[in-house]
């Protein structure tokens, strides 16, 4: 009887004991408190908040919604899915020990490969698809096979050597566009034919015309795969004990540095894919000079979705409303556009500071716990 | 879990509520300039709803943005209305219609878009928002071939910038001590293209009607518009050569330019730079007397062509399906009205030319086989290592 009709406080701190659980509320603590943050900034800018939060939702999902337009909502799924892979990309190298800061040259170089091949190749849409989706693969993952090398053999700080990997990125992207695919102006390269873009007309036309593309399928599959190995397998088994503890991993019998290239490559090719859904899906043409930041995003989105995959899908949804409705935010109302950076970066500073809160959560706990123990005491004395 | 759901059906009926039509602030504004100054009111002009995308770069990019917004600024000094720019998240054509759309969606009825780079972006929007009006600036819409398509709620507008090179490179000619003088190009876009062939051009006139023999010893294209510090270097290789005069087309490899100018001025040597876009005087200056490098500038009044159709629409004067030239003839381009740098002979000379290219007795090649039989004409031997 006492057990069924736990009170809400009983509840909380039953569930709340539990660490795991603790660990899972900290990136909902850390939104919360970003938007928080963002309200009292707009408060002290002299703005209402209320109309703020409401017109970031609007102009990422809602507007026009109602009336059939579709294009706000696709356009954020479309922003949500290029992060959705750079997230996973990151998450994946994280959960295996490895801290791959280069998830956006590898984009690039994967991005690349889908444009090149999307203007010289002459095939049937479906075989061109299934091709360029392959090659982005794969040249995402060759990008991170020097770094993994490096990292395997001699032990040398990844995220050195996958950071400097973009900038050998950009400019070896810049050299070849140049040469074998130029654009109209100097500044990008040609545009890949209509049976390499993973734009759908039927999914275009739902979404009225929005840059919602089949990556997004992509990515839902792919999310479930990375899923599958991390969780289900021995490989990723692994691939988790080796970046746990190499040393241990190693007495244990394991590949260790086998292992390491193995994430290194993965890790790799999912942000390859980041390449071909941004590229062939979103942009159509390689822009020269610059490395895409969704590179730098994923890191975000994967500390947000606390490195599990379907965290990830969670949090780059997030990032894909803020990022859309931020402009609308600043066309509607004279609340600058920077004002969503600002969340963005409160939330993820937050979310880095999610140790704090959990310790937080903990000590609460504690406290809860004792005063109920002293109120048993009490009952007991009386 | 059902008052969850009912929490968040009130916010979304809350949220659909509010979402109702937009309402603009319409604030006069306060902003003034040397140019906007001198610009005429419009009569009986209605409120007008002004929005503005950018293109690469920020808003104070001391160029096309920056020039485009003074302009619509300007406008709202004048005249009360309302006036916005969004810096687009991205540099796609994707990132470009999201920023048109949220404009539109916000209630403003004109968009401002200022470079080639939203070709693309400006033809799918015309067609999608018929109600409002577009103004390219250095471009035309056009679907990914190529070819014009400016419907009747668009208005593409060029500069003359191979006129205003061709003052430059004729003050230029006139005013430089070693006979030597260089063309400093960013990306080799038509825009900038057009600025190099103008000023070769000018130089060969002032040699065959003034009966000079002064050459463009150097001519190129750095490739970007953001490398300062290969401005520099560039400017450091030229100067050492002996060339006293650039005139540098590059935006921020320009400012490189102009810095070099500046450390070998202030050390002694006596050398020039020639600005582009806007008046650069000001970005010229050193030491403390306000002396400045800028020799002359090649202005291409960005900001005129925003503010004239601002007025345009507040007057219900707006003519679209056309792409207008801004040129010599309507003040689009030309050199700035106070140039102190410039010799009293000098100005005479050019303002002879500005009075004959007026006249079309004077035509400014715009196209590289029109400066090659210019030159041939005038006389001009291009030396070896130099392509237009």
């Amino acid at each position: 009887m006492e057990n069924k009709h736990k009170s809400a406080r009983e509840r909380f701190i039953h569930y709340f004991s539990d660490e795991s659980n603790r660990r899972k509320l900290a990136p909902y603590i850390s939104i919360l408190f970003g938007l928080l943050a963002g309200l009292i900034l707009m408060l002290l800018i002299g703005q209402d908040p209320i109309k703020g939060y409401i017109n970031i939702l609007n102009g990422s999902i809602f507007k026009g919604l109602f009336e059939g337009n579709f294009r706000r909502l696709g356009g954020t799924l479309a922003i949500a899915t290029v992060l959705t892979f750079t997230g996973l990309s990151v998450a994946f190298a994280f959960k295996t020990g490895l801290f791959n800061i280069g998830v956006g040259g590898q984009m690039l170089f994967g991005g690349f490969i889908v444009v090149l091949l999307g203007n010289v190749l002459t095939l049937p849409k479906p075989v061109h698809l299934l091709v360029i989706v392959l090659a982005a693969a794969i040249g995402g993952a060759l990008w991170a096979l020097v770094p993994g090398i490096l990292k395997a053999r001699y032990r040398i700080s990844e995220v050195v050597t996958t950071i400097m990997m973009n900038y050998v990125a950009m400019w070896t992207v810049s050299y070849f566009v140049r040469r074998w695919i130029p654009g109209h102006y100097e500044t990008e390269s040609s545009m890949i034919k209509e049976s390499a873009s993973l734009k759908f007309e039927l999914l275009t036309d739902l979404f009225s015309g929005s840059a919602i593309n089949l990556s997004i399928i992509l990515a839902g599959l792919v999310v479930v795969f990375i899923w599958y190995i991390l969780e289900k397998t021995t490989f990723g088994y692994e691939l988790k004990a080796v970046g746990f503890n190499p040393d241990a991993s190693k007495y244990a019998g394991m590949k260790v540095n086998r292992n390491i290239l193995y994430s290194m490559i993965i890790s790799g090719a999912i942000a390859g894919l980041a390449g071909a859904s941004y590229y062939a899906g979103y942009t159509n043409h390689v822009k020269l000079g610059v490395v895409p930041n969704f590179g730098f995003d994923g890191i975000a989105v994967a500390l947000l979705g606390l490195n599990s995959p379907f965290g990830v899908v969670l949090s780059a949804l997030l990032f894909g409303v803020l990022r859309t409705g931020g402009e609308y935010l600043n066309a509607m109302t004279s609340i600058p556009k920077e004002l969503v950076d600002i969340i963005v970066g409160l939330i993820i500073y937050f979310a880095a500071a999610t140790l704090l809160i959990q310790f937080m959560l903990t000590k609460l706990i504690k406290k809860m716990k004792k005063n109920d123990e002293k109120h048993i005491e009490e009952k007991v004395v009386e | 879990m059902r008052k969850l759901f009912a929490l968040f059906s009130v916010f979304v009926l809350f949220t659909v509520l509010t979402a109702c039509g937009p309402k603009l602030d319409y604030d006069k504004g306060t902003f003034t300039g040397p140019y906007c100054d001198d610009l005429d009111v419009f009569a009986d002009a209605k409120k007008a709803a002004i929005g503005m995308v950018t293109d690469s770069g920020t808003i104070d990019d001391k160029s096309f943005n920056q020039g485009t917004w003074e302009g619509i600024q300007c406008y709202n000094a004048k005249h009360t209305s309302a006036v916005k720019y969004l810096q687009p998240s991205g540099e796609t054509k994707e990132d470009y219609i999201n920023a048109i759309d949220n404009l539109v969606d916000a209630g403003y009825k004109m968009i401002v878009a200022p470079g080639f780079k939203f070709e693309n972006a400006i033809f799918e929007a015309q067609t999608t928002h018929e109600d409002i009006k577009f103004i390219i600036i250095d471009g035309a819409p056009h679907s990914g071939n190529y070819v014009p398509d400016i419907k009747s709620n668009t208005v593409s507008v060029m500069f003359a910038e191979e006129q205003v090179g061709f003052l430059a490179g004729v003050a230029a000619a006139l005013q430089t001590e070693t006979g030597k003088v260089a063309f400093v190009g960013g990306m080799e876009i038509p825009a900038v293209q057009k600025f190099g062939w103008g000023y070769v051009a000018g130089v060969a006139y002032a040699n065959d009607t003034y009966d000079l023999n002064v050459v463009v010893t150097d001519y190129l294209y750095q490739g970007t518009f953001t490398e300062v510090t290969a401005g520099q270097t560039i400017a450091a290789g030229m100067y050492d050569e002996g060339i006293d005069i650039i005139f540098a087309a590059a935006g921020g490899v320009g400012v490189g330019v102009i810095n070099e100018a500046k450390t070998r001025t202030e050390a002694g040597e006596e050398v020039w730079v020639i600005g582009v876009d806007s008046d650069q005087y000001d970005a010229g200056k050193y030491g403390t007397a306000g002396k400045s490098v800028i020799l002359t500038s090649a202005m291409k009044r960005v900001d005129l062509a925003a503010y004239n159709y601002s007025g345009a629409l507040a007057t219900n004067s707006f003519v679209g399906g056309k792409q207008v030239t801004y040129d010599i003839k309507n003040d689009g381009v030309g050199l700035p009205a106070n140039n102190p740098n410039l010799a009293a002979d000098t100005l005479t000379k050019v303002d002879t030319v500005v009075a004959a290219m007026k006249a079309d007795t004077i035509v400014a090649p715009n196209t590289k086989e029109k400066l090659t039989t210019y030159l041939t004409s005038k006389g001009y031997v291009t030396p070896g290592t130099i392509t237009y």
